[in-house]
């Protein structure tokens, strides 16, 4: 055991693999470090409903403060997120921004107590500052500032934020570099000090923190608000302790991680125990790289525990397709906070104690030094869809967990406009009308159409008004889009779609960025049937006519209605193009996955989404088999033969290739049916615990194999899906679309999309012991 | 003119306040007339409530209105939102922007709304669209956001959009295009279109509904002020019509959200301005108060107007109450120039529940309906006024002066059984609610103070509303404030109809500009003069001299590469470089109190993104000094003793009838205030008096030091 832990901690110590914290991590924290741990033994239930609303309004404020003070365009898009933490860095309380942000916390500070305590050693009046991936941020741009609570000498607990940050050096400025190899041309990294030492700024270290930026005098201002919002929270959280004694502040502060914990148990142990995997890609690890990179997501639940594992995940290469365990990590707890611990209002962190993570170092979700990883950090929205494909199948297995589930949302498309203006004023950001993406299908209902992202429900878009007044630019259109969300018996939310062209520019070019395969093969994945939702686009359209529009009082209502010289489409990581007056270039932005068949969707929706163009015709018909009279008018008894024949030519797709071997039969254990999946549930046949069709009884395969094994299957091209662009076009390995089907009464009951080299994803595997 | 009324419309009562400015002797006399509130046909209980002041002041309703100026804050356009009793709108955007009012920004829409909603990602959805998708319209055009018209007028798709929406029978247009703030020249336009098309149609354009860069927020203001346009033109209509047959010959006064009096004509035209405007009254009630008369001490004021579903937090600094430019409509956020009042659901009516081991009180609200169980109107569960009830703050047999009887046992016998896993009786569990719920409510308004850049610690709180006087002295507590007071008393409990009648006539108009340092002063002068001749002459319009208009002049400034728009108060007259310069230092030293020393990075410049010039006068020469208040002292104004308190803990209570406290008159806590309204609880380590304006002061001994 000890050897064991001493390999884990020369292993995972945060120089060439990730830092994390041992089991016996406390043991190596100098005793000069005083750590309180005295809490009352109990508590009264209205002092911890007291404490508890005053810690979140203190948390809240926190952010508050940070806004205010910097003043910041980046901050108040709520780019950041605080938290309030034990003495021994356990989340009691996260904030409703960015989930992931702030991952970091939790780390470095365990980092700093393990490393640092001795000397320079952690006081009162200290705030320490840390950006390194390896450590305790998301990615280097994402700072961490934490800051000690101290009751009488003993270390009580940490307040700590992360933001991002306008400029920290880097090959290219705002620190997404796409081009960059590996670190060493990424924006600076700096590893946990102590840059407020006693309450005082140490000036030499201030001057080393700004040195590498492009933008030093508003990186300083930043610097002072997000340490102005730690002194501010850890202040108030110091006036609480004194008000009702620190050891019943403490006591509430367990409690709240006791309930986090209790409530993830508890949930947990309403799934039946399994394993789930998801595959996600990821295009174009340096610009132009035509090979996506495969990762793969392992959750095995047994009991009230998940085991996590990035096992089948490619090895890092040079490029910028990797994120560190704390990103990763924090993709997985980011989701847990808005899913199935939602009622726990962002206090997470008692589920962490109930998870193992089993990263296999070395690989691009889990990159040791020296890969880059400042403009991965887009690639932590693929990772929280995968995990949020991977909870939503397994709270599906439980009717109450069932209504809180939402499928994927949409990768992030970022194009940044760089250039000058008529007046010679510089610009240099990134237009984040993706938050305006739209949201997963959940159980019940459709997702919500540009809803923003439900890993940080607060994301807004800005006003075109505002975004004019900052870029040299004119919007022609910012509208729905039809057809991006994914369709399903509830479809996914519809993206947008934004149009913009050179105004008083002089000169620009449009830099992109994009997660997973979010320009090229997909957005957000579909469960149970429902369709994923198509890939978003940067397409420029070169030397239109839009002048003669202008002057015939008229605006293009798409860039398709423009006549053009040239149509460009620009890969998800391009590294400048430029845009000339006349040019238009137009962002599409994607929609949230489906749930569901989509020919079991109400025809009347089907009708009513069409009308207000909400879908296409060709979804229309050939997704959902709706059918409207020549008065635009629903027409049942056409639509009931067109979707009879599409279930029809559903009978002809071939068995399910599945080569995932036999294993012995499960035996029948007695208990009643029960689903495990929409469509599909766990039941005693012949003797034997089995999946099935719960639509029709279809035996689909022993209870614990892939209810894939036993379904009609079919590939095709993924631009199958309504509006889905060729994936071809950027990346050379085929993709493909595969949708899998009840044998007897041919629902459709799970998509994906796939290398067509892959065998079939087992998608979830119950155990056969403890059947459900 | 011998009447000054005020009436205040809320979802439960229609309060009035009528004050006799000549009575026989003394000061001029307040009277409360309350009535239930009647949608859809409001007019009816305005009546009812100015009928209970004519008999209170012992006059027939026709004499009284036959010598009295009506000031009215109107909950028409709110309730018509809320029951969704609105016109049919139809939309009129630039093409490819109007899908902006579906957008709804995307995230910011959860702004507001409550963290247990923002947790929930798969219980989110949005509201109904304001105006459905095909009554949405897109014209040709475009202006830039120097003004420039990119894309000229296309008047005949307009005149194919007016007229498709005329055939789908619109009641209103709503006309609202990108950059319509930096050249309004096509919404002007397209109006006059309408007009051709459709004369009596009623339309409104956004940059004369709210002229801010920000063409979503811009966009929802104009279609709400055209959703209300039509029912609040046909309310305003009936009113006149029944307060003509009543007597009334002047003209009706209507209160804005703005902070001060409109005409009724300027609030049929903008009725986006009377959304609101009942708490914003409160508001201006209080900080009248507190300039003129000071109780409490201090010009520094958060108000607590505590009803029955929600508190309504107003932060007075300095006697000037706190504005801010946005007001929301569920998850629609839109533009208007508004007092900021928060609302946070707590109150009276919010339900004590357990959620597992953890008791809990709110945000849902038992409302009037079915009420508290002590109302014995069928609710079944508790809620705080059930606590108070219990706890002894409230008199069964004197509630809303013994109008309503209060069943005590079965409010008590539900917080027992609530407090039983708790091992809590009916009583402890009662204290525990009203602990949460007012440590709930001080928090909100911590969190408020703290996001304005104040520190409650500087404030007093002045409480009112139904229950104001039951949380005000804990609310002040919580927060480490010295004093909490009852403003005048018992009318306290019709606050925001007094706001009422201490408002002045107020009409601000604004320009959003984007100007960048240095700024050129004469088109700060053109864009000045141009606004004051706007004010002044919709001032004259009211009915007020124009020498006793006051004219006050607003910027808005921001650090050009920061984003926080700070307002100030600015010099009007003629400006040069220097009068320029002293604007840029006024706001450098405004942002700096509000953001600290150093916040701001002048070496990016300044950018000017609004100018704005307000115009007041008074409408009555009536001095709110002169209100006479309190008993004379002559009479026994101890009513008896009773146990207030849980279990072991009650402690005998003195109990008075405040409305014969003299001026002047102290005790020592605990004890409570009874008026017919309002009820006030003074602990026991407070003491209480009652200041020469007849406000309840109460002082919280603080000395023990709170965080």
């Amino acid at each position: 055991m000890a050897t064991a832990a001493t390999d884990f901690e020369k292993q995972w110590n945060g120089r060439v693999q990730s830092y994390r914290p041992s089991p016996t991590w406390k043991s190596r924290v100098a005793p000069r470090l005083k750590l309180h741990e005295t809490t009352s033994e109990t508590i009264d239930p209205v002092d911890f409903e007291v404490i508890r609303q005053k810690l979140w309004t203190i948390n809240i404020a926190h952010g508050d403060t940070i806004t205010r003070i910097s003043g910041s365009p980046v901050l108040a898009t709520l780019d950041f997120n605080m938290s309030i933490l034990t003495e021994d860095a356990e989340v009691v309380l996260n904030a409703p921004y960015v989930q992931f942000l702030n991952a970091g916390a939790p780390l470095g500070i365990r980092y700093i107590m393990e490393n640092y305590a001795d000397r320079p050693g952690i006081d009162e009046g200290d705030v320490y500052c840390c950006n390194d991936p390896w450590i305790g941020a998301c990615h280097q741009m994402d700072v961490l500032f934490a800051a000690p609570i101290f009751v009488e000498d003993q270390l009580f607990g940490w307040v700590a934020n992360a933001g991002h940050q306008y400029d920290l050096g880097g090959i290219v400025p705002g620190g997404w570099p796409q081009n960059a190899e590996d670190v060493f041309s990424d924006p600076i990294v700096l590893p946990p000090f102590k840059l407020i030492e006693k309450g005082e700024m140490r000036k030499d270290l201030e001057a080393v923190y700004l040195r590498q930026s492009r933008l030093p005098d508003m990186v300083a201002l930043d610097l002072r608000a997000q340490i102005a919002g730690v002194v501010f929270a850890r202040d108030q959280v110091l006036g609480l302790c004194k008000r009702f004694g620190a050891p019943t502040v403490k006591a509430a502060m367990r409690m709240m991680l006791d309930q986090a914990q209790d409530s993830f148990r508890r949930k947990l142990s309403l799934i039946p125990d399994g394993v789930w995997t998801e595959t996600r890609y990821i295009d174009e690890p340096l610009p132009g790289i035509r090979t996506p990179q495969r990762t793969q997501l392992t959750v095995t639940k047994q009991g009230d525990r998940l085991a996590i594992e990035n096992a089948g995940t490619d090895a890092q290469t040079p490029g910028t397709n990797g994120i560190p365990f704390c990103t990763w990590s924090g993709s997985i707890t980011g989701i847990i906070s808005v899913s199935m611990l939602f009622e726990q209002l962002f206090a997470y962190g008692g589920s962490e104690r109930q998870i193992d993570y089993r990263p296999t170092p070395g690989t691009l979700t889990c990159v040791n030094h020296p890969a880059a990883t400042s403009g991965g950090i887009l690639h932590a929205v693929t990772m929280m869809n995968a995990i949020q494909a991977i909870l939503s199948r397994m709270m599906a297995c439980d009717p109450d967990l069932k209504g809180d589930l939402v499928a994927p949302t949409a990768d992030f498309a970022m194009p940044v406009l760089i250039g000058t203006d008529d007046r010679d004023k510089f610009f240099g950001q990134a237009i984040l009308d993706s938050f305006a993406c739209g949201s997963g299908a959940r159980s019940f209902g459709d997702g919500v159409d540009t809803s923003g992202p439900t890993y940080s429900p607060l994301s807004m878009i800005l006003n075109v008004e505002q975004l004019e007044q900052w870029y040299p630019i004119v919007y022609l259109y910012r509208r729905d889009d039809a057809d991006g969300g994914g369709a399903g018996k509830w479809r996914g939310g519809n993206g947008l779609r934004s149009a913009i062209t050179p105004y008083r520019a002089k000169t620009m070019s449009v830099v992109t960025n994009t997660g997973g395969q979010g320009a090229t093969t997909q957005n957000g994945q579909g469960l149970f049937g429902g369709l994923p939702s198509p890939a978003g686009h940067y397409i420029i359209r070169r030397d239109t006519d839009l002048a003669a529009w202008f002057s015939a009082r008229k605006v293009p209502g798409e860039i398709a209605d423009l006549a053009a010289g040239e149509t460009i489409h620009l890969s998800g990581k391009s590294n400048g193009t430029t845009l000339n007056p006349g040019d238009v270039f137009e962002l599409r932005v994607g929609g949230g996955g489906g749930y569901g068949d989509p020919i079991e969707r109400d025809p009347a929706m089907v009708a009513q989404d069409f009308v207000v163009g909400a879908i296409s015709q060709r979804a229309m018909a050939d997704v959902y088999g709706v059918v409207l009279d020549a008065d635009g008018e629903l027409d049942s008894t056409a639509t009931e033969v067109r979707r009879q024949s599409l279930r029809d030519a559903r009978g002809t797709w071939q068995a399910c290739p599945w080569e995932g071997g036999n294993t012995p039969p499960v035996p029948a254990n007695g208990k009643a049916p029960r689903l495990v999946h929409e469509y599909v549930r766990a039941a005693d046949r012949d003797g034997e615990r089995v999946l099935e069709c719960a639509t029709c009884g279809h035996r689909l395969s022993a209870y614990d194999r892939s209810y894939k094994s036993g379904t009609l299957y079919r590939e095709e091209p993924v631009t199958a899906i309504p509006s889905a662009p060729d994936p071809a076009v950027f990346v050379d390995t085929e993709m493909v679309l595969r949708s899998y089907c009840c044998p007897g009464c041919k629902t459709q009951i799970a998509t994906e999309i796939a290398r067509a080299d892959e065998a079939i994803f087992p998608e979830m595997r119950l155990l056969a012991a403890n059947a459900a | 003119m011998r009447y000054l009324i005020g009436v205040d419309i809320g979802g439960t009562f229609t309060d009035c306040v009528a004050i006799d400015t000549r009575p026989g002797g003394g000061g001029a006399v307040p009277r409360i007339g309350k009535a239930l509130s009647t949608p859809p046909d409001f007019q009816s209980g305005f009546i009812a409530a100015l009928q209970a002041a004519a008999d209170m002041h012992q006059v027939p309703l026709n004499e009284m209105l036959g010598d009295a100026h009506i000031y009215h804050g109107c909950t028409v356009g709110t309730n018509a939102l809320v029951e969704n009793k609105v016109a049919r709108v139809g939309l009129i955007a630039t093409r490819g922007h109007t899908d902006t009012i579906f957008h709804m920004r995307a995230g910011a829409r959860l702004k507001w709304l409550p963290s247990n909603y923002i947790a929930h990602v798969a219980k989110q959805t949005k509201p109904a669209p304001l105006v459905p998708k095909h009554l949405c319209e897109g014209v040709d055009e475009r202006v830039t956001f120097d003004g420039v018209a990119l894309v000229e007028l296309n008047e005949d798709t307009a005149r194919g959009a007016i007229q498709r929406l005329i055939d789908q029978k619109v009641d209103a247009i709503a006309i609202s295009l990108v950059w319509a703030t930096a050249n309004p020249a096509h919404e002007q336009r397209l109006r006059e279109l309408v007009r051709e098309l459709a004369p009596t149609m009623f339309v409104s354009i956004s940059s004369e509904v709210s002229a801010r860069v920000g063409e979503y927020e811009r966009t929802i203001a104009t279609i709400v002020n055209s959703l209300i346009g039509p029912p609040m033109q046909f309310y305003l209509d009936a009113l006149a019509g029944d307060l003509a047959a009543n007597g009334y010959r002047g003209a009706l006064q209507i209160m804005s959200c703005t902070g001060g009096l409109i005409d009724a004509a300027h609030a049929a035209a903008l009725p986006v301005l009377t959304i609101g405007s009942g708490p914003v009254a409160g508001l201006i009630g209080a900080a009248d108060l507190s300039r003129r008369a000071q109780p409490g001490g201090s010009q520094n004021v958060v108000t607590a107007d505590v009803g029955g579903t929600t508190l309504d937090i107003g932060t007075i600094f300095q006697s000037e109450p706190v504005r801010r430019p946005t007001a929301s409509h569920g998850q629609y956020e839109y533009f208007v120039p508004t007092l900021d009042v928060r609302s946070v659901g707590a109150g009276g009516g919010s339900i004590i529940r357990a959620e597992g081991n953890v008791l809990k009180v709110g945000p849902e609200s038992a409302g009037a309906r079915p009420g508290p169980i002590c109302f014995g109107r069928g609710g079944t569960r508790p809620t705080v006024t059930d606590a108070a009830a219990v706890l002894g703050f409230l008199d069964p047999d004197y509630f809303f002066g013994g109008r309503l009887k209060l069943d005590r046992a079965a409010a008590e016998a539900a917080l027992a059984e609530l407090g039983q896993p708790f091992g809590m009786d009916g009583s402890q569990t009662a204290a525990a609610a009203m602990r949460i719920v007012n440590s709930q409510m001080a928090d909100a308004i911590w969190l408020a103070l703290t996001q304005q850049g104040y520190d409650p610690r500087d404030f007093i709180l002045y409480g009112f509303g139904g229950a104001g006087g039951i949380h005000a002295a804990a609310i002040a507590r919580e927060l480490g404030m010295a004093k909490a007071v009852i403003p005048l008393s018992d009318l306290a409990a019709a606050w925001s109809a007094f706001g009422i009648t201490a408002s002045e006539a107020l009409i601000a108009q604004s320009d959003a500009v984007s100007m960048v340092s240095p700024f050129d002063p004469a088109q700060i002068n053109h864009r000045w003069r141009a606004l004051e001749s706007r004010v002044t002459a919709k001032l004259i319009g009211q009915g007020v001299p124009s020498k006793a208009i006051r004219l006050s002049h607003h910027a808005e400034l921001r650090y050009a590469l920061q984003i926080n728009q700070v307002p100030i108060q600015v010099e009007g007259g003629s400006y040069d470089s220097s009068a320029v310069d002293r604007m840029v230092t006024g706001f450098e030293r405004e942002y700096e109190r509000l953001y600290g020393k150093g916040a701001g990075y002048a070496a990016a410049g300044f950018q000017l993104t609004s100018l704005e010039v307000r115009g007041r006068a008074a409408l009555t020469d009536v001095k709110m000094e002169a209100i006479g208040l309190g008993g004379h002292g002559d009479a026994v104004a101890l009513k008896g003793y009773r146990d207030v308190g849980s279990g072991s803990g009650a402690v005998r209570t003195a109990v008075y009838d405040g409305a014969l406290l003299a001026p002047g008159s102290r005790t020592a806590g605990p004890a409570i205030l009874e008026f017919p309204d309002t009820t006030v609880v003074i602990d026991a380590k407070s003491s209480v008096s009652i200041h020469a304006s007849g406000s309840v002061v109460i002082d919280l001994d603080t000395s023990e030091g709170v965080s």
